[in-house]
């Protein structure tokens, strides 16, 4: 168990010439015992660098420190590190128990019956302990995965590196798979990095979430900070879903001018803005309000467009300009039980409070949805 | 027409179609799940009567079934290799059983073992450990080492090979290309090409030992009884070690490489990472590889031909090449044949367990 830094890493790869900069000077502090993930879409290098932390790939530039060592040039044999990978890589022709004493076997002196001891342990905390001698071919893919899990933990590793290590499992048992691997987790206190493209996965799992695009680190924080305070405009569009709305917008003294609505800013926002000229709008479809009943500078009429049931909410997608084949949408998600149908024309309000104004040509944020005035949003808890 | 080809299409629903009909003349409704379980036995007990009644469509049923109509593509074949191979192994065993010598026709009037007899006579003629032995000894026991150690050899080699050539290096099809190349070519190119290398005198190894001031090493490879079978071993494993190298290639191909980094984070050294993880793995390309070289290993007679003639001495005599001398050299037909059989129980020993695995696997 240790603390993992990494310092401002670089890994390039040689294509024929040119080089591909898979991740591009990341530099992240993970706390002992602390459960890191790593989200970003395909080919963002979220792998990447968890297989250079695993020392699968070197880094180009940059220092890793694990527990205060510096790991860069170690061997991955050598650096006390347990993975998952997302095919779980089971030995085939072992047995579960050989699997998961293999590590042991290889990496530690421990006699014979000190591994059998610790191989059943780490099989009954993951509930595989009748599997112990069947082979992975016969097991299914939630057991397979247990197996992956137990071969990790038995190691008592100073780190998890898990790479999308439930992303092969079915809805159902994947949900109950992220309630267990949290709380091991939590049990063992081991320092753990998980990489994962889903954002449901990063916004339930993590004590912070680091997001990666293109490479580049975006925003590392608690979940809740990247979702009501994303850095910029990237990260408020991947955390989320449904996604957050955004408008192109022109800063015109105290109004913002989309080519849909002009929308009244306050001081507060005109302060956060400052001189910029052209910005992007932004505001979560929970905080846009349907059929508001005040009439201020933020309330529109807007149509309808496709109504998508979710049994406990409705994402319903709204446009400004309904006499388009194809018109550009807007989201908002009411309770499941409010009855709204297809071009119904309905009146929203965008709550002045709870807007995200992003610099247009940077996409850094410049204001984000103020946390004192939300109802029931406690950072804290 | 249209329902002819359903049914050659669909040839396990007939009987199904056939006990419905009776089903549904016994006035049970076919809804009916265990009512019309309890009408279809009664409709084979006297399935006899639907037969004769229906007798000319079951010879068009015949003649549409697909075993019928799978004959022009299986029995020729199937004729040619039984007459051909089989047909002549059984006449070679029934030559086996006679006393036929010389060059008048065989008698087939008195069948005995008398042949094997004499063989596993002679073969412990002399005592197994002690001398001296007789060719009969010489020829099998060389016979089963080069079966062993040509094939553990070859395998080794070409493994060793394989994981070169698959960690990722330049030129990679270039240098499979040149290690398999050489089974590609025939034992008698091969032979005289080794034969020139072995040359005392001016082959290329001794040669090179003396180039290097290693002249004390030089030998007489292939008439030194002492290196002749070791020569010809060498000589085959180059030749074939490429074909288990191109086996285990494929099979490395197919072990993905999250197996190498599990291993590694595992904490295991490249060693017991090929070892543990990786080798155990390649069980199904060591079986086929195996017996494809022992299968080689039985027929190195055109090799052995080609370097030393028919006579190649105790320390290189094979099987193969005594059933020669004896049948085309010196007219023992039946004993020949003899060895002959010999021979092909050893190969069939070496064939059966593979395909008896692969029949277990269901792979067959």
């Amino acid at each position: 168990m240790a603390e993992l830094t990494l310092d401002h890493i670089t890994k390039t790869f040689d294509d024929g010439g040119d080089e591909i900069v898979a991740v591009d000077d990341v530099s992240i502090d993970i706390a002992d015992g602390e459960f890191l993930v790593l989200v970003g879409p395909s080919g963002c290098g979220k792998s990447t660098t968890l297989r250079t932390i695993a020392g699968l790939e070197s880094i180009t530039d940059g220092e890793i420190r694990l527990g205060g060592d510096v790991i860069n040039d170690k061997r991955p044999q050598d650096r006390n590190t347990a993975m998952v990978f997302q095919s779980y890589a089971l030995y085939p022709h072992m047995t579960v128990r050989g699997n998961m004493a293999f590590g042991l076997e290889e990496s530690t002196q421990l006699s014979d019956d000190e591994i059998d001891d610790r191989v059943t342990e780490a099989a009954e905390m993951m509930g595989i302990a009748d599997l112990l001698d069947r082979k992975p071919g016969e097991l299914s893919g939630g057991q397979q995965q247990r197996v992956a899990l137990g071969r990790a933990i038995v190691r008592n590793p100073e780190a998890f590196l898990m790479d999308e290590p439930l992303a092969n499992l079915d809805a159902k048992l994947r949900a109950q798979m992220r309630t267990e691997l949290q709380r091991i987790q939590e049990d063992l206190g081991v320092t753990t990095i998980y990489v994962t493209h889903d954002q449901t996965e990063a916004m339930t799992m993590g004590d912070r979430i680091a997001i990666l695009d293109d490479g580049e680190l975006q925003q590392v924080g608690t979940p809740l900070e990247c979702y009501h305070e994303p850095a910029n405009l990237f990260v408020a569009g991947f955390i989320g879903e449904p996604s957050m709305n955004t408008f192109e917008a022109r800063v015109d003294g105290a109004t913002l001018v989309t080519d849909d609505f002009e929308y009244d800013l306050s001081q507060r926002h005109r302060d956060a803005i400052g001189a910029r000229e052209d910005v992007v709008f932004g505001i979560r479809p929970e905080d846009v309000e349907v059929g508001a009943d005040t009439a201020d500078g933020h309330t529109y009429a807007v149509t309808v467009d496709v109504v998508e049931p979710k049994g406990d909410e409705n994402y319903v997608h709204m446009t400004f300009d309904d006499d388009h084949e194809t018109p550009d949408t807007f989201t908002a998600t009411i309770g499941g039980l409010r009855q709204v149908d297809a071009g119904d024309s309905v009146v929203v309000r965008f709550p002045p409070e709870a807007i995200h104004v992003f610099d247009a040509g940077s996409g850094e944020a410049v204001l984000n949805r103020s946390l004192d005035t939300a109802e029931g949003v406690d950072l804290v808890l | 027409m249209r329902s002819r080809i359903l049914r050659v299409l669909r040839p396990g629903e007939q009987a199904d179609a056939e006990s419905e009909q009776q089903v549904r003349t016994d006035g049970g409704t076919s809804a009916d799940r265990p009512q019309r379980g309890a009408a279809d036995s009664d409709a084979r007990a006297d399935g006899g009567v639907t037969a004769t009644a229906d007798q000319p469509s079951r010879a068009r049923r015949w003649l549409d079934s697909e075993f019928v109509k799978s004959l022009p593509f299986w029995l020729p074949a199937t004729l040619l290799v039984g007459l051909f191979v089989y047909g002549a192994i059984g006449w070679n065993f029934v030559i086996s059983l006679t006393d036929w010598t010389g060059l008048r026709q065989p008698t087939y009037d008195s069948f005995d073992f008398e042949m094997y007899e004499v063989f596993f006579r002679n073969v412990g003629k002399g005592g197994l450990l002690s001398g001296p032995h007789t060719q009969e000894y010489w020829a099998l026991r060389n016979t089963f080492v080069l079966l062993v150690v040509f094939t553990v050899a070859a395998l080794v080699v070409g493994l060793l090979l394989a994981i070169l050539v698959d960690r990722d290096i330049r030129y990679e099809n270039t240098f499979r290309t040149i290690y398999l190349l050489p089974m590609s070519l025939s034992f008698v190119v091969t032979a005289i090409f080794w034969a020139w290398m072995y040359n005392p005198d001016t082959g290329m190894i001794n040669e090179t030992l003396r180039l290097v001031g290693l002249g004390s090493l030089t030998q007489q490879w292939i008439s030194d009884p002492q290196f002749k079978l070791f020569a010809v071993m060498f000589a085959l494993v180059w030749q074939f070690s490429g074909y288990a190298m191109v086996v285990y290639l494929a099979g490395l191909r197919a072990i993905p490489t999250d197996q190498y980094e599990a291993a590694k984070v595992d904490g295991a050294s490249l060693v017991k990472m090929y070892w543990r993880v990786i080798i155990p793995q390649l069980r199904a390309s060591t079986t086929s590889a195996a017996v494809v070289l022992m299968v080689f290993a039985l027929k190195a007679f055109d090799f052995l031909f080609v370097l030393f003639g028919t006579r190649p001495g105790p320390s290189a005599d094979i099987l193969a090449m005594m059933m020669y001398r004896e049948s085309f050299g010196i007219t023992n037909w039946a004993y020949g044949s003899a060895i002959a059989m010999v021979l092909f129980v050893l190969a069939l020993g070496v064939i059966a367990p593979y395909l008896y695995v692969q029949f277990k696997r269901g792979e067959l």
